[in-house]
């Protein structure tokens, strides 16, 4: 098990390329990797199912249920993180999840909504890099990049160094900075500030769930 | 050739003082029978007593006689190994087998070889030191002789010394901490903490530095049993590349007779890795280089490089 409050890291969603499907683009990226000189190192998971606060622990006054987020990863396969939008985040042992169906009566499960993404872990120098297809149900819904640069704990200190790595095999679809990044300057970058990125990305995939796979911008 | 033949007489000498020793030892121990028997049965008391008299003065000549041929034996045997320029080591010449193992002809080559290079360090020490370093301009007045002398204090220095040098740089830097431990006698290690972005292990031995090890902040520095662990490499190859160059920089930094201030600029260049993964390279421009970002900085401005990119 790798040491707690690791790596700056960031996590983008990767537009699909035009004319293409995302089994293709995500080809496209891994071999643009390996031309780097990436070395692979098996593959990596990380889901999340969405929660939301019962009806019955609801006030009358009609205001809306918040929604909780249960997500687990597999860089950190004895954790489970419990997430609120814009709220706090939990790290529990996994022993969480059983905890969450005792708790049926405040937390439901929302259906159909578990939300994953599974990929490729590679490795170059002191950078990890993990490409993902995002999935919903049966259909794939997008790419997951998530870039780890272990030796770096202060997240905002290597941006522009990780920006320049994301261009190498990226080209033009760099993101811009995430979030995470400004809120504490100089704060210690932790697996939470990577499970809120990936909670991000996820919500946003979601709400574009009407529009056809292929026509991701 | 005249030296080994020498020996050669000398080893039938040894025989014979050999021989003489046992002569001696004999002689000596029929003294000793001779007293242990006492007088023996005769008929009067004064035969008896004359009888004896004659038998002990006998055996002590005869002791005398021997020690005699000894002396005269071990002059001639003499002290081989003090004659010998190489002392002991000259009796590796008696090898017979001079081509199976060369070993003397190697040795005299060694040994004149040290000699030749131990004149020569000397002139070089001696031009070197006219040569004035830039921080160190006090340095003119110490003249060449008296260097020697001026290296071995620096090595006793009382550790109450080396503490205040550590805590002064300690408040010079405030992004910098310092944690100095003596965990075996009197030798300082430092762990060095800049910012969040790297530790340093410094093994000191009185005020040199011995051996720096570079790690993430994020990285274990301490063995299982709680002790600084002076020996495992950092995880991060970023890490292994900025250490080969703190070794580097502890050969550069070098001023025998200030090693307070070798610590010093020591720790003012370690302090420019604060910004190990903000500065690009000064001369590409880039972060990255290979996948790593600079990890060089220059001994007088502090400049980042690629370990490439630096002239």
């Amino acid at each position: 098990m790798r040491p707690f409050l690791l790596e700056g890291g960031s996590v983008s969603q990767m537009p699909v390329a035009e004319g293409k499907n995302v089994q293709q683009t995500v080809e496209l990226l891994t071999r643009k990797l390996e031309m780097l000189g990436a070395e692979k190192q098996g593959t990596f998971c990380v889901d999340c199912e969405t929660y939301h606060t019962a009806a019955s622990t609801l006030g009358s006054q009609g205001q809306a249920g918040k929604l909780m987020y249960v997500m687990h990863n597999s860089e950190y396969p004895l954790s489970c993180f419990a997430l609120f939008e814009n709220g706090p985040c939990l790290v529990a042992d996994t022993n969480f999840d059983v905890l969450m169906v005792k708790l049926k009566g405040f937390f439901q499960s929302a259906k159909a909504s578990k939300i994953e993404t599974r990929g490729t872990r590679y490795q170059y120098c002191d950078f990890l890099v993990k490409v993902g297809t995002v999935t919903m149900g049966p259909s794939a819904r997008g790419i997951s990049v998530e870039v780890e640069y272990g030796p770096c704990v202060v997240a905002s200190d290597c941006w522009s160094l990780l920006l320049e790595f994301l261009q190498s095999f990226l080209g033009s679809h760099t993101p811009g900075a995430p979030t995470v990044f400004g809120n504490r300057h100089d704060a210690v970058y932790s697996p939470a500030d990577t499970m809120v990125q990936y909670m991000e990305l996820f919500n946003k995939i979601r709400k574009q769930q009407q529009v056809p796979v292929a026509g991701i911008r | 050739m005249a030296d080994v033949l020498s020996v050669g007489v000398n080893l039938e000498a040894f025989a014979q003082a050999i021989s003489a020793i046992q002569a001696l030892r004999s002689s000596v121990s029929r003294v000793f029978d001779c007293l242990k028997d006492g007088m023996r049965n005769k008929e009067t008391l004064e035969g008896r007593e004359k009888a004896f008299i004659a038998h002990f003065q006998d055996n002590l000549h005869s002791v005398n006689r021997d020690l005699n041929e000894l002396e005269r034996l071990s002059n001639l045997v003499g002290k081989p190994s003090e004659n010998h320029p190489l002392h002991n080591s000259g009796l590796l010449s008696l090898d017979p087998v001079q081509d199976k193992t060369p070993l003397y002809s190697q040795l005299l080559q060694a040994y004149k070889w040290s000699n030749k290079l131990q004149y020569h360090a000397g002139l070089a020490s001696g031009l070197l030191n006219q040569q004035s370093l830039k921080r160190s301009a006090n340095q003119m007045g110490v003249s060449a002789k008296r260097r020697p002398k001026a290296q071995p204090t620096t090595l006793v220095l009382p550790p109450q010394y080396v503490d205040d040098v550590i805590s002064r740089i300690d408040r010079m830097f405030p992004e910098m901490s310092i944690h100095l431990s003596r965990p075996n006698g009197t030798s300082a290690m430092l762990l060095v903490t800049l910012g969040k972005v790297l530790k340093v292990i410094v093994v000191m031995r009185s005020l040199f530095i011995d051996r720096t090890i570079v790690k993430g902040y994020n990285e274990n520095v301490h063995t299982e049993d709680g002790k600084l662990d002076i020996w495992s490499k950092s995880n991060y190859q970023v890490f292994q590349k900025v250490t080969d160059h703190a070794t580097t920089a502890l050969l550069h930094y070098q001023l025998p007779q200030m090693p307070d201030v070798v610590v010093r600029s020591f720790m003012t260049w370690l302090r420019s890795y604060m910004k190990l993964f903000q500065a690009p390279c000064q001369r590409c421009g880039k972060f990255l280089q290979d996948g790593l970002p600079p990890t060089w900085r220059d001994f007088r401005t502090l400049e980042a490089f690629h370990d490439t990119c630096r002239q």
